[in-house]
């Protein structure tokens, strides 16, 4: 039971790690919380089963397909929503991404019909490693999301698109001023964290099989309490602060009860506001 | 230093007194009360449903309104609080039989009782730490709704809730048909504008504007922020408990739904599509946003996308909200120029 | 270092550090009562970091604040304001933009008028009449600054001298003893500025207020003060009548270096 709890903590932990990596980002550019995060990363899911179900494709190529579908909404969305959020005020913010929010994920209702469904693909046969029991698609997550850190942290320090993203995070009046594309950085940021949210979901689903178009709102929300932990725009905190949400909600899950599991991200966020409101790895409060 | 707010522009809350269309106002009041009482006379079974719901819901609005509009806070604790009375008043009027007064009075104590501590960490906090702090209050209550099941009975909830029982203490006689419902809510709703407007008027309003413009500057007057930012978050949580006492009297069952994210939503719409930081802003987004979609049976999804549509063209387009926008149209009508 | 008890404000060896910067570096100074006292130095030298350690925006590193012999270090800027009666004005933050002129100084008076907090939640004809008379009060002040023609106009659309004005009459509202100004002239025309000083000198003469005037305009300093402070890096560099301090070396070689 404890070596289960440990996997499933890390599993999920490395779920939330993408989707909240890409909030982070998103808040460094924009200083607006995204509160449709949840609904990409469902759209994400949705993509690739509808592409399995009614395109017959094969999961590995279902995969693509969703991130671009994504990739195009989330397009829309900035030039549409998230361009004219610079400069406003944060609760500006939250309500025009509230209000995206109810659109995409009513609009994913109102095409699919509010029912489960099942998700029919992935790489779930079971392997034995060190003894343990996994799936491969779990140890698919976990690298992927390591991978996928390792990568932006490259993106983030080496490539000029990173160092736009890093320099608008820190002054965006001093980047007006020498000439940087203000609203593509915004757009451009937008795009890749809400891809990373549907990748998550992409890759989550043949573990968590059933899927419904409310399914981002929990997802939104922990993510919120993941990059308070992990501290805003802190990239390799996110990491951590998720998987320690993923082992919280792991073992309260198998010790106290599955229902009390949606419960810890918003004891642990008010915990931290409360206590440590610069997050678990800094001092300073940011948010 | 004071955080930013969402209605920069919006200046009309502000001038309730020495309002110059003050008159006017009191006019529009008594004639939309005249209009409301006399509803039953035209309207049928399905539309005083409908305005019972929606008269329902301008409680929590109108709490939301105060912490929002006047004090400046975005709170997503409004409809916990509005659970929290619900449950409250329930179980007391299950357990003890207690009237319709007295469980309206337990329901909104429960939730401002409730609303204290958790102001206290949570109005520490700024920008986005506390309105996530509001967020999380309301999954926790959901979740306690649904796992503390020797009291709520989880996921089935409550159901054969007592009717409003209108007495002083023991006897009396039981509300039952949708008139009578209907007459108890207008009253109900009636009290409540008329406190809420008690309120805001009172020199406490005025501080609470004096937050909501400019914290540091308001404490440099003397005004004690942090207990009247606490004061506006209680009260808000008494109105929405309230509204969730009456809630369950007249639906007569609850369950831990009334938590989700939709009721919350809704709320929000109403607050700031009728106009944040006025009071008939939120009566008019009451009876646009939730008797309309009630009586037009507009299914749950559809409104939801009409509202989220809607979110997005206020926030852009008019965050001082409709009715701002329709009183200008109206001064326009009139040749006269709008200063306020 | 026992403070002195008739004193407006006595100042008692007050340091401000943020880190390893000092802000205030251990200032100790005595603002007698009825005095108009300048406060100057260049951008940088502490002025408004005291300012703030006096008034309860921010707490300081060591060092005691008394008013008249109430130690009022460390407490809540509403406090000082209700209790101490020392008020201040802010540079930036000046007036309720989205409130009218009238209600801006109703507000003000109120901490007065409404002392309880339970009293500030009446609506009935006792709170009325505090309102009423806190409004002609409002009237007479706005009389006297040459605000009366905007009573009823939005705060936030008067020009900023005339938002200047308005903020100094706000603050006379809750009579006062001692008013600390930040920078009152900053930023207004040469007409405004002789109807602010005007201003200043009826109240102190009047009402007895003293003024602590933190202001960059060495004219309107000398014209003004009885007094004047120069504060440079932290320290009190020269204390005296203005005419002799602006000529003092060590506040030439100030302004030259800063």
């Amino acid at each position: 039971m404890l070596t289960d709890a440990v996997v499933n903590g890390i599993t999920a932990g490395s779920v939330y790690a993408l989707v909240a990596v890409g909030m982070t980002i998103i808040f460094g550019v924009l200083r607006a919380i995204n509160f449709a995060h949840g609904e990409f990363y469902m759209l994400g899911t949705f993509g690739a089963w509808w592409g399995i179900e009614t395109l017959d494709l094969p999961y590995i190529v279902s995969i693509p397909l969703a991130l671009i579908i994504v990739a195009t909404i989330a397009l829309a969305v900035g030039v549409l929503v998230m361009k004219r959020l610079i400069d406003q005020p944060f609760q500006i913010g939250i309500v025009a991404t509230l209000g995206v929010s109810l659109v995409l994920q009513n609009a994913v209702i109102l095409i699919f019909g509010g029912a489960y469904k099942m998700f029919d693909g992935g790489w779930i046969e079971p392997v034995e490693i060190l003894g343990v029991s996994l799936s491969e698609q779990r140890i698919l997550i976990v690298v992927a999301a390591l991978a996928i850190f390792g990568l932006l942290e490259l993106v983030v320090h080496r490539t000029r698109f990173g160092k736009t993203i890093r320099a608008v995070s820190q002054n965006i009046e001093a980047c007006k001023v020498v000439g940087v594309n203000v609203p593509a950085v915004v757009i451009g940021t937008f795009v890749l964290g809400c891809t990373l949210a549907a990748l998550s979901g992409v890759l989550t689903a043949p573990v968590t099989v059933s899927l419904y178009g409310g399914m981002g709102t929990s997802i939104t929300v922990k993510t919120f309490a993941i990059i308070v932990m992990g501290g805003v725009g802190n990239v390799s905190g996110t990491l951590f602060a998720a998987w320690l949400l993923g082992l919280m909600e792991s073992f309260v899950a198998s010790y106290l009860g599955l229902q009390f599991r949606d419960a810890v991200a918003f004891t642990a966020l008010i915990a931290v506001l409360t206590f440590l409101p610069g997050g678990l790895f800094s001092k300073r409060e940011r948010f | 230093m004071a955080t930013m707010q969402l209605h920069e522009v919006n200046t009309h809350g502000s001038h309730i007194y020495n309002n110059p269309r003050h008159g006017l106002r009191i006019t529009g009041f008594v004639v939309l009360v005249v209009a409301l009482a006399a509803a039953p006379l035209v309207a049928g079974e399905y539309q005083l449903h409908a305005l019972i719901v929606s008269m329902t819901f301008l409680l929590p609005a109108l709490g939301l309104n105060l912490i929002l509009g006047y004090a400046g806070m975005l709170s997503f604790a409004q409809m916990a609080f509005f659970g929290i009375g619900a449950y409250s008043s329930a179980l007391t009027a299950m357990r003890w039989g207690t009237p319709f007064w007295l469980n309206l009075i337990i329901g909104g104590l429960a939730a401002g009782v409730v609303a204290v501590p958790l102001g206290i960490p949570a109005l520490r906090l700024r920008r986005y730490s506390f309105v996530m702090c509001t967020l999380g209050f309301a999954v926790i209550a959901q979740t306690v709704a649904k796992n503390l099941v020797s009291v709520t009975r989880g996921d089935l909830g409550l159901s054969q809730v007592p009717r409003p029982r209108i007495a002083l203490w023991s006897g009396g006689f039981e509300v039952t048909g949708i008139t009578s419902y209907y007459y108890l809510a207008l009253t109900l709703a009636v009290l409540a504008v008329v406190a809420f407007l008690a309120l805001v008027s009172s020199a406490a309003g005025r501080y609470m504007i004096a937050i909501r413009e400019d914290e540091t500057l308001a404490a440099s007057v003397g005004t004690p922020t942090w207990h009247y930012r606490m004061i506006a978050f209680a009260l808000s949580a008494v109105f929405a408990g309230v509204g969730g006492s009456f809630y369950v009297h007249y639906f007569t069952v609850i369950s831990p739904t009334v938590f989700d994210p939709f009721y919350a939503n809704t709320v929000l719409v109403i607050v700031l599509g009728g106009g944040v930081g006025t009071v008939g802003g939120v009566v008019l987004g009451s009876f646009l946003f939730v008797a309309a979609s009630e009586a037009l049976r507009i299914a749950p999804d559809l409104r939801m996308i009409a509202y989220g549509l809607l979110l997005i063209v206020i926030v852009f387009a008019c965050p001082e909200g409709l009715l701002p926008l329709f009183m200008r149209k109206l001064d326009g009508l009139k040749g006269r120029t709008h200063v306020a | 270092m026992s403070p002195d008890t008739l004193a407006a404000l006595s100042i008692r060896g007050i340091a401000k550090r943020f880190g390893s910067i000092v802000a205030v570096a251990g200032i100790s100074v005595d603002i007698k009562l009825g005095e108009i006292c300048g406060l100057t130095g260049p951008n940088g030298s502490g002025k408004s970091t005291l300012f703030d350690c006096c008034t309860g925006l921010q707490k300081p590193s060591t060092g005691r604040v008394y008013a008249q012999g109430l130690d009022i270090t460390g407490w809540d800027m509403h406090r000082i304001v209700r209790e101490a009666r020392v008020i201040r004005s802010f540079q930036k933050a000046v007036v309720f933009r989205a409130l009218s002129v009238e209600e801006n100084l109703v507000l003000c008076g109120q901490m007065i008028a409404f002392a309880g907090m339970a009293s500030t939640f009446g609506v009935g004809p006792a709170s009325r009449h505090r309102v009423r008379r806190l409004r002609e009060q409002a009237g007479h002040l706005l009389e006297l600054v040459g605000l009366s023609h905007m009573r009823h106009a939005t705060a936030g659309q008067i020009s900023f001298g005339q938002q200047k004005l308005l903020q100094f009459a706000s603050m006379l509202m809750p009579e006062p003893r001692v008013i600390l100004l930040d920078e009152p002239m900053a930023g207004v025309n040469p007409i405004l500025i002789d109807r602010m000083m005007e201003n200043i000198n009826r109240a102190n003469r009047e009402q007895g207020i003293t003024f602590v005037v933190v202001e960059h305009n060495l004219d309107a300093m000398k014209a003004l003060c009885h007094r004047l402070l120069v504060l440079s890096r932290g320290e009190l560099i020269a204390d005296g009548a203005p005419d002799a301090v602006v000529r003092d070396p060590a506040v030439v070689e100030a302004y030259l270096a800063g």
